[in-house]
């Protein structure tokens, strides 16, 4: 590729390998700041806090959630589709990277797949914890078994378990094997005996031959031309486990995309939240530049028109059906009725906040990055509540109507899955470079 | 066997270099450096047949995944979920694509690690610990012109030139 000056350098300041080997691996060279420490022990707290709240629900039993007779899926299932969401953006910056060529993105894809990796760990232990008995997970598994039965392949739920497994083992295999060369770099900078062995063994004797560099380039194209499909794939599997119910609000052919686009777009903005982090924390305003974010906001700017786009579709279908249960979900229920603060809250957040990045100077302004990101989350979390609860709370039967509150557990999970999330974000920043630096310095001449 | 090894700190040259010694048919062993390039790789080797490994594995993960199901579903245990027919393709579909994405991937990463001989804990081979950081070594086998290759490399503006045994 030509480099051109109409395209923005990826890298700024004309950069030696060995000056971009030593500002990259540089963090993790050094001791940790006090910030470190201060994430971690916040990150532990809330571990300790879900710690709790999963022994209660071990213990005790599901009683303890606030779930109901009619609201059976409740924070749990929320916060698994939330976090699910988010974890798509890692393998969608590696498919950037690799299968459409998106140079820009070797900066970002590493700690994006990290954040993938982790998020969608955090997503796994909702469903596995909604079993009641998580020791006897295994049982989703097709496998033979002294009970003589198989699992129900017709199950959307089955699909779910499957979708989930494969894409965790894809994303963690992207981005261990996008670390490879990087984790021989950190071997041969190690300075004492216990840190080279443990680089050396994870970096699997990787000697920068170009011939093993032929074969790995080949192995991360197959993998990022697989995961492509799977990505598209596995939101949409979570949308069916709703679009198959027969429930208002839920039955929609058009759940598949619209969780797929949600999923990008809510991953892309925790992105665009950690990548502003990290940019100040670890002054890596070289490598993440201005423009980068300035990437991430186009792409939330136009994935909050299509999901603006999806909210209004379904509120029109809703009415152009004339089945009064999808009437009543939409314009009442959501619209207007017991749900109207969340649901605006989510179309506000979600559908009209983003718009101000169509102002450049909104997308050059760390702050209204950083606030948007985290507004876009918010507003997220309460899309999927709206999905889940209105259509299960105010269902076909008044009589089976109810109010949805969550207990102190259900909160206790969900706040420990940000310190599993926390802990192991700061632990792969403290310990593995948090930008390709092989990557970075094979295309740093490029511009994008 | 002792092997001339040149090291280059500028990409550029290297390429230069390479285009050299290929264009006199100069025995080379391998290329050794921090990242790689089209440029580099596509005059140090040929193209990975990987790709087509990869397909293979995906038509053998279908074949055996819709078997399985089919074995699972219809012969071993054919229960009546609802009425519905014990055979129906259409769930099947994104059982067979997911598990043929899974059994792809870990045949091909298989395939990665047998052709390209790494392994977790594998000993260190390369010819300087600079490689992994800002330096391309050059290795080139055995050669009747050995001085004259030396020259060449010289010319092509190598940062250093030297004889090392690498296995």
């Amino acid at each position: 590729m030509i480099a051109s000056s109409i395209r923005w350098p990826m890298v700024k300041g004309e950069k030696s390998n060995k000056e971009i080997t030593r500002e990259l691996i540089a963090p993790n060279e050094q001791k940790p700041a006090m910030w470190w420490y201060i994430g971690m022990t916040i990150g532990t707290l809330a571990l300790a806090f879900g710690g709790w709240a999963a022994y209660m629900s071990v213990t005790v039993g599901l009683g303890t959630w606030g779930l109901t007779n009619s609201v059976a899926w409740g924070w749990d299932i929320i916060n698994f589709v939330w976090w699910i969401g988010i974890g798509h953006a890692g393998t969608a910056f590696t498919i950037f990277f690799l299968v459409f060529r998106q140079r820009w993105a070797a900066s970002i894809n590493r700690t994006a797949e990290a954040m993938t990796v982790f998020a969608v760990m955090c997503a796994a232990l909702f469903p596995l914890l909604h079993m009641g008995r998580p020791w006897l997970a295994f049982f989703i598994m097709p496998y033979p078994n002294t009970r003589l039965l198989w699992v129900n392949f017709n199950s959307p739920l089955f699909w779910d378990v499957i979708a989930i497994s494969t894409y965790l083992l894809m994303s963690i295999t992207l981005w261990y094997f996008g670390m490879i060369p990087d984790l021989a770099t950190m071997r041969d900078r190690a300075k004492n005996k216990v840190s080279r062995a443990l680089y050396g063994f994870f970096s699997m004797g990787w000697d920068g031959s170009m011939i093993s560099y032929n074969r790995y380039e080949t192995l991360t194209r197959i993998l990022g031309g697989l995961a492509a499909p799977l990505v598209v794939s596995v939101h949409t599997i979570v949308a069916i486990d709703f679009a198959v119910s027969i429930l208002p609000g839920w039955h929609a052919t058009i759940l598949p995309p619209y969780f797929f686009v949600g999923a990008i777009f809510s991953g892309f903005a925790m992105v665009l939240t950690i990548m502003i982090l990290i940019r100040k924390a670890f002054k890596v305003k070289d490598f993440i530049t201005a423009k980068h974010l300035d990437a991430i906001a186009n792409v939330l700017k136009y994935g909050s028109l299509v999901i603006g786009l999806a909210y209004a579709i379904e509120v029109f279908i809703a009415w152009y059906s004339g089945v009064s249960y999808e009437m009543y979900t939409f314009l009442n229920a959501r619209m207007t009725g017991s749900f109207s603060t969340a649901f605006w809250i989510m179309v506000f957040f979600n559908a009209i906040v983003p718009q101000i990045f169509w102002f450049r100077k909104a997308r050059q302004n760390v702050w209204s990055l950083f606030i948007v990101s985290i507004l876009i989350n918010i507003g997220m979390w309460y899309e999927r509540f709206i999905i889940l609860v209105s259509s299960l709370a105010e269902d076909f039967l008044p009589s089976s109507w109810t109010e949805y509150t969550p207990t102190m557990v259900d909160i206790g999970i969900y706040v420990g899955t940000f310190g599993i999330f926390i802990c192991g974000m700061l632990l792969f920043i403290r310990y593995i470079p948090i930008i390709a630096v092989n990557e970075v310095k094979a295309y740093k001449k490029e511009g994008n | 066997m002792t092997n001339i090894v040149a090291k280059f700190r500028d990409e550029a040259k290297l390429v230069s270099a390479l285009t050299m010694l290929k264009n006199n048919k100069v025995n080379l062993v391998d290329v050794y450096g921090p990242y790689a390039t089209h440029d580099i790789l596509k005059k140090v080797t040929r193209e990975s047949r990987m790709p087509y490994a990869s397909v293979l594995y995906g038509i053998f993960a279908i074949v055996f995944i819709f078997g399985f199901m089919y074995y699972t579903s219809v012969i071993d245990y054919p229960l009546s979920y609802g009425g519905k027919p014990i055979f129906s393709f259409p769930p099947m579909v994104i059982v067979i694509f997911l598990f043929t994405i899974l059994l792809t991937t870990i045949l091909t990463v298989l395939t990665f690690h047998a052709r390209a001989n790494i392994f977790p804990g594998k000993p260190l081979k390369n010819p300087d610990p600079a490689i992994t950081d800002d330096t391309f070594a050059l290795v080139i086998g055995q050669n009747y012109n050995p001085e004259e290759i030396k020259e060449w490399l010289k010319e092509s503006g190598a940062d250093e030139i030297t004889e090392k045994e690498i296995q």
